[in-house]
């Protein structure tokens, strides 16, 4: 994982296991807004907030209009009105490797519509809101970090993992799985460790995609954990292959701070 | 080099905010809004009165940044006089914003080379006791980019001043 400062050209988009970096031309703003109106009381010194509920999206995803079968934009996007596991990707002046910033969260898709632009026809896809059946209704921080870039595995993880925040920390948090494909059922899911070695690395309880069939059409999906519960420092992807002896997927951990 | 006095450059401007362990963190800015109290005013013009005049009322004290999208490590902030060294702002920004805690913030304007005690210093030092400090109510990332907003939490203004804020207590 390097780390530092960036270029957009490094950005990859994910929605509903399916990569849709080789269509994005633009991601717009990946917010996180709280609503906070300054105010006083007579005896103030200052105006002064308290942050309350939070608002999150991605804004709209600009790409270009592709109609390929299964895989293509119109394929993956077409029907607007619908919920999307969304993962925006930002890989630190490179493909996003373990260990760089990912935003995700299950958003509206609220339009997909075509316009003509500098000779092309791309489509304009803005999303709202989370949804309302979204998983991770408890949680405003979006931000997390990528377990697993894009890739195929065959066996399980026996690697060691990523230091996400430096310590330990008791307020939950959520996965985000993207599984663009796989020969059979799968399991993903994410161990955590007090000491980042292979032998310490147990199943973080409730972190788990569950058994997953992307043979013919991807999964997706965001599981929240408790909100008292408890992760430790060092976390990992793993896998449990059922009757799949392959699968290509992405994973990301967005652990609470607060 | 001792503290200097006169006009500046804005490249000389610092910007350091205690991150999610109360720990004093610099961030790389590329811009830093308006700094300083703005105060609300009341028109109480009579219609007697040759020129419409009005009383000020309650500062605000908002600040806006914007700067290059980073996950370097934190660092521990530079000294006065020194180098400024960075911790990654997405680093420090991603796990405070809208925690709802108040944090030392404060902009450094150093004079013409990089800040020294005894140069301008625009901020709030936390306070638990009376849950005063700066809170960050938005963080958005537009592809390398970042913008964040930061509001006064607690009754307590900021102020100007000529020597760092400590992270509070």
């Amino acid at each position: 994982m390097a780390t530092g400062r960036t270029h957009p050209r490094w950005m990859r988009f994910y929605a509903d296991g399916y990569d849709l970096s080789g269509f994005a031309r633009q991601i717009s703003e990946l917010k996180q807004e709280f609503g906070s109106t300054p105010d006083a009381a007579l005896t103030d010194a200052v105006k002064n907030v308290l942050v309350g509920q939070a608002s999150l999206g991605v804004g709209a995803l600009n790409a270009f209009f592709d109609n390929t079968a299964t895989v293509g934009l119109q394929a993956a996007l077409g029907s607007a009105g619908a919920s999307r596991t969304v993962m925006v990707l930002i890989g630190m002046r490179g493909n996003p490797a373990q260990g760089d910033p990912v935003y995700a969260a299950m958003l509206e898709q609220l339009e997909f519509r075509i316009k003509q632009e500098n000779g092309y026809v791309v489509a304009n896809v803005p999303f709202g809101d989370a949804d309302a059946v979204a998983p991770n209704l408890a949680y405003t921080q979006p931000w997390g970090v990528l377990l697993h870039a894009k890739a195929a595995e065959t066996a399980v993880n026996t690697a060691t993992g990523v230091d996400d925040f430096g310590a330990a920390t008791t307020v939950g948090g959520y996965l985000c799985y993207e599984i663009f494909s796989s020969n059979g059922t799968v399991t993903v899911k994410i161990q955590d460790a007090e000491t980042n070695s292979n032998g310490s690395f147990a199943d973080l309880s409730g972190a788990t995609s569950g058994s997953q069939d992307a043979s013919s059409t991807p999964k997706a999906g965001i599981v929240a954990l408790a909100r008292n519960a408890t992760v430790r420092r060092y976390l990992r992807w793993q896998i449990v292959l059922g009757t799949a002896t392959t699968v290509t997927f992405a994973l990301s951990f967005h652990r609470a701070t607060y | 080099m001792a503290a200097q006095t006169g006009r500046t450059h804005e490249r000389w401007n610092r910007f350091v905010v205690a991150d999610s362990a109360d720990t004093l963190r610099e961030i790389p800015v590329e811009t830093v809004g308006d700094v300083g109290l703005s105060f609300d005013t009341a028109d109480v013009s009579a219609l007697q009165d040759a020129i419409k005049n009005m009383v000020s009322g309650m500062p605000g004290a908002p600040i806006k940044i914007s700067g290059p999208l980073d996950n370097a490590a934190a660092t521990t902030v530079a000294a006065s006089g020194n180098a400024p060294t960075l911790s990654g702002s997405h680093t420090v920004l991603s796990a405070i914003a809208g925690d709802n805690k108040p944090h030392t913030l404060q902009v450094l304007i150093g004079i013409r080379h990089y800040w020294e005690t005894g140069e301008p210093v625009f901020g709030l030092q936390r306070a638990t006791a009376s849950n005063s400090g700066y809170t960050c109510t938005k963080y958005t990332v537009n592809g390398n980019k970042y913008t964040a907003e930061f509001e006064v939490m607690g009754g307590v203004a900021p102020a100007w001043g000529t020597a760092l804020l400590t992270a509070g207590s």
